[in-house]
């Protein structure tokens, strides 16, 4: 039996978990302070982009691991 | 059957060099680049019109972010980040028009029939994602040398605060910095092509049930609109990082921004202390409406 696709599938779907729980407490607390101080959402807007993308970026490396399950032999 | 192709397919073969579909979409999006430049800037004024301000506005939005985060140099590299920013984006949503990535000849690969499409998104191949990742690379070392010199740039990356701690800190310098041409080309790359991978996913599975049910039609263009945004957080991200990596190598960085990767530290406290409750309510409305 061919285990591959469940690999895959189980790399990213674990992989995923991370940067779902870090993406989220990143928008919470950019929300909060938006809530706090809307005149400060310029302030805010770089970093909670940056801080999003470095939290993917774990999700990203996981999406690799999947790709070269699937797709390199 | 639904079939997803992970690498751009070759069109043309002359020579040595193969010409892919996704060249063709880079192309289209520098052409399209061109002549948007060449036909806005032959009826530019001074004083804006409706049309051109409406053009000149992310130009001037990414511009104002750049002057805003980007110390003293900002003017060095504002071009870099504006123009990434720019093209990234429009090669990502040249893959949302209708025809690109549906419209090819047919090809007989491993007797199975394909669809080879004639134009991909740029940034649904991985070599263009890592060419710009590497022109982000060598901005942010190349600018950070001359700014402040190859010694300065050497021990400023290399030499850990406590010098006892260097052979330790080097390795993991260099491995981040590597890895930032690893995450920031396979996030382009894994967005763009997994945003494509849901659309297909999506059209192919509404089309067998529009018939009997209509409005299964409208599915396909809710994750369009997702994608619509995505490649624009994309773009920005791209362009963001790559401005936070030349503020981070710059000489200067330590008084203008500690960490270009976590939360500014003064905001929140700040807006703590200086709110009395009275404040708040008055206000929040305006925020609120």
């Amino acid at each position: 039996m061919d285990l591959t696709p469940l690999a895959a599938g189980l790399a990213m779907g674990l992989g995923a978990i991370g940067p779902g729980i870090g993406v989220g407490i990143a928008v919470n607390g950019a929300m909060n302070a938006l809530g706090r101080n809307p005149d400060a959402s310029g302030a805010i807007f770089v970093p909670y982009i940056l801080g999003i993308a470095l939290a993917e970026a774990i999700g990203i490396y996981s999406l690799v691991v999947a790709l070269l399950i699937i797709f390199v032999k | 059957m639904l079939h997803v192709e992970i690498q751009a397919e070759p069109l043309l073969q002359i020579g040595p060099l193969t010409f892919t579909n996704s060249m063709v979409g880079a192309l289209l999006t520098t052409v399209l680049l061109l002549l948007a430049a060449w036909f806005f800037l032959r009826r530019a004024s001074l004083v804006p019109g409706r049309v051109q301000s409406l053009v000149e506005f992310p130009i001037e939005w990414t511009a104002q972010i750049v002057k805003e985060n980007g110390g003293t140099h900002w003017r060095a590299f504002a071009p870099l980040v504006v123009t990434i920013f720019i093209f990234v984006l429009l090669a990502n949503w040249i893959g949302l028009l209708p025809g690109v990535g549906t419209i090819g000849y047919h090809e007989m690969v491993n007797g199975e029939e394909v669809l080879v499409p004639f134009v991909r998104p740029a940034s649904a191949d991985l070599n263009f994602t890592l060419g710009l990742a590497l022109v982000s690379f060598f901005a942010f070392i190349g600018l950070g040398v001359r700014k402040g010199g190859v010694m300065t740039y050497l021990k400023h990356t290399f030499i850990a605060e406590p010098a006892y701690m260097t052979p330790l800190m080097t390795p993991i310098h260099i491995i981040s910095e590597l890895s930032r041409l690893i995450s920031l080309s396979f996030r382009l790359f894994g967005n763009v092509f997994a945003g494509e991978v849901l659309l297909a996913t999506m059209l192919f599975l509404t089309t067998a049930v529009v018939f009997v049910l209509p409005l299964a039609f409208f599915v396909p263009a809710v994750f369009l609109s997702l994608e619509l945004v995505f490649g624009f957080v994309q773009a920005l991200v791209f362009a963001f990082l790559t401005m936070a990596y030349i503020v981070l190598a710059l000489p200067e960085h330590d008084e203008h921004e500690e960490h270009a990767d976590g939360a500014d530290p003064h905001v929140e406290p700040g807006a703590d202390v200086e709110r009395p409750p009275t404040h708040s309510t008055t206000d929040a409305v305006p925020g609120a409406a």
